[in-house]
């Protein structure tokens, strides 16, 4: 046989034998499942209201922001966010720290990546560091997610993963994951990440580069990327925060960067998360600012926000009882006229947590020089109606 | 190390590698002194000087390439260094109308033009798999073997996972390739240009 019949049947018997593989690869995958029922907390039993507040530990940076937390073992909160001498440096690390609910106090914070660490695990040059996400995998293991970038601003961000199997004593490395084609930038976190029944973990995050639109990501145990849905388009949504009810339903909202009026965006799914309808405008402002929202085990959705349409002097928190449709502000968490208040008055990035014992945790950047942790029963935000 | 990084580092050095190759004139050297010079690259790109070797200087700013950069890479040192040209002509045309096509098609959509987001294609679509396969099958037929050669590598490197992503889209073109590909089409047309233009002139008279 010739050299040219070798190259000619050769090859397409290689392609025959590698299409063969990605085909029988793709008819192999198992189809996605909806989303995973939350794990229930307990639901709100009468009692009496409850409200508690402190500010978390902070010896050494001066700027701190965007803070994150999930529940470990024995009811404890551990919490994450960044600091360093001011949002983009390069001295910004991720620093934790573990609530007690017994004796109502925050352990010394200490820090969990720094930029020097990432570059060293990442095998890339890394410039800074921003927003950690904290949750949990299928498999009960404590997920941090958290933002780097390499060249620029943050439009030139990707987000990694570390996983601890010990509640967060100690890590494993971090891993890059990939979710755009171009140069794998402008991809960005700030939602809590959910269970999808299949086993796997969807993220919700967002893009800022050319456009500002979100996406849910859908990751497999290793924590890869396997697939994507676009939650919205265009230049003005980011930040998404999903909510799941049952395994089709799910309500999300989305920060809104578009032009006035300046409303939190809704988006809803009833297919588990395999399409999105567009985005709406609901009947809360939003300045342009992250929101955190949450389904209590009551079955009511929670939202944090800043209630202003141009400013972040005001933090606070809405009910809806339809799953989204109508809401009520039920209570003001900051920007109270004559209260004291941070030196510079603003209060944002907020994230909440319901815990097993049914206690709400919201934690915010108080002034960009502290993180504040609010704690309350449902019962305190009856009251405040 | 795990093997997506050193598979990483090792694309990200070899696009280094081919810099310094078309850079400096190496055809104009002695065949001893052209190693040495590559020789001296590959360290200078792979030996760490601080925490990281330059090659991880390079990922950060260009994350992992894809195989038909590693591959025209490749080919692009061997010709500096060997005299050889591994990819024929004709080949890298259609190469690189391929390449620009699918830039086309993917970046506006991935970068959220519209709700319709053509790299989620690359996780897994029956759609995107068959048009792949009438394409190589268009490049057999069409004896482009560099082409099949191409598409059949980068499908193998996402079969055993060898990057950090599992999108098929990060294996077979980045944006490095595309603005390449786009840049040597308008060189060439640019340099066929005139001569269309001639014999549109003398058709006119």
């Amino acid at each position: 046989m010739t050299r040219e019949r070798w190259l000619r049947w050769g090859s397409l018997a290689a392609a025959a034998l590698v299409f063969a593989g990605l085909y029988v690869r793709h008819l192999t995958l198992p189809s996605p499942g909806g989303f995973a029922p939350a794990r229930a907390a307990r639901a709100a039993s009468p009692a009496a209201p409850l409200y508690g507040a402190e500010l978390l530990p902070n010896s050494t940076a001066p700027s701190v922001h965007s803070a994150t937390a999930a529940e470990i073992s024995g009811g404890r909160l551990r919490a994450f966010w960044y600091g360093g001498s001011r949002e983009g440096a390069p001295d910004v690390a991720i620093y934790t720290s573990v609530y007690s609910p017994k004796e109502e106090t925050w352990s010394p914070e200490r820090a969990v990546i720094t930029r020097e660490l990432a570059q060293r695990h990442l095998r890339r040059s890394v410039r800074k560091l921003g927003n950690p996400v904290a949750g949990r995998d299928r498999a009960g293991r404590l997920c941090l997610f958290f933002v780097s970038v390499s060249v620029g601003g943050w439009a030139g961000s990707a987000i990694n993963l570390m996983v601890s199997e010990d509640e967060g004593e100690t890590w494993g490395p971090p891993r890059r994951l990939v979710a755009s084609p171009f140069f794998n930038i402008s991809t960005l976190v700030k939602g809590a990440p959910l269970q999808f029944a299949d086993g796997a973990t969807g993220l919700p995050v967002y893009h800022e580069f050319l456009g500002k639109f979100g996406e849910l990501l859908r990751l497999d145990a290793p924590g890869h990327v396997i697939q994507k849905t676009r939650l919205s388009w265009g230049q003005s949504s980011l930040q998404p925060v999903i909510v799941p009810r049952s395994e089709a339903e799910a309500v999300g909202f989305m920060r809104y960067a578009g032009d006035p009026p300046n409303r939190i965006l809704m988006i809803r799914t009833s297919d588990g998360g395999e399409h999105w309808s567009a985005p709406v405008k609901t009947a809360l402002p939003n300045p342009n600012a992250a929101i955190a929202s949450v389904l209590l085990a009551d079955g009511r959705v929670l939202l944090a926000f800043n209630n202003a349409g141009e400013n972040r002097e005001d933090l606070s928190l809405a009910l809806s009882e339809d799953f989204g449709d109508t809401w009520r502000i039920v209570r003001r968490l900051e920007g109270d006229p004559g209260s004291p208040g941070a030196p510079v008055p603003e209060y944002s990035y907020p994230w909440i947590v319901q815990d097993g014992a049914g206690e709400i945790h919201v934690l915010y950047t108080w002034g960009r020089s502290r993180i504040k942790h609010a704690h309350f029963n449902t019962a305190w935000l009856e009251k405040g109606r | 190390m795990s093997a997506s990084d050193a598979f990483g580092l090792l694309g990200c050095g070899l696009l280094g590698l081919a810099a310094v190759a078309t850079l400096i004139p190496l055809r104009r050297l002695p065949a001893g002194a052209r190693y040495a010079v590559m020789l001296a690259a590959a360290l200078a790109v792979f030996i760490p000087f601080g925490d990281l070797p330059a090659a991880a200087y390079l990922r950060g700013v260009t994350g992992d390439v894809s195989v038909t950069t590693l591959v025209l890479a490749g080919a692009a040192c061997i010709a500096r260094l060997t005299g050889r040209t591994l990819i024929g002509p004709r080949d890298l045309r259609a190469l690189f109308w391929l390449v620009v096509l699918a830039a086309l098609f993917l970046y506006p959509f991935a970068l959220g033009w519209t709700q319709f987001d053509p790299y989620a294609l690359g996780y897994g679509s029956i759609d995107f798999l068959t048009a792949l396969l009438l394409v190589t099958l268009a490049a057999w037929r069409a004896k482009l073997y560099a082409l099949m050669f191409i598409v059949i590598a980068a499908a193998l490197a996402h079969l055993a996972g060898a990057y950090e992503s599992r999108n098929l889209w990060d294996y077979l073109i980045d944006p490095l390739v595309c603005s390449y590909a786009l840049a040597r089409l308008l060189a060439h047309l640019r340099q066929f240009a005139p001569q269309f233009v001639r014999s549109r002139r003398a058709q006119d008279v």
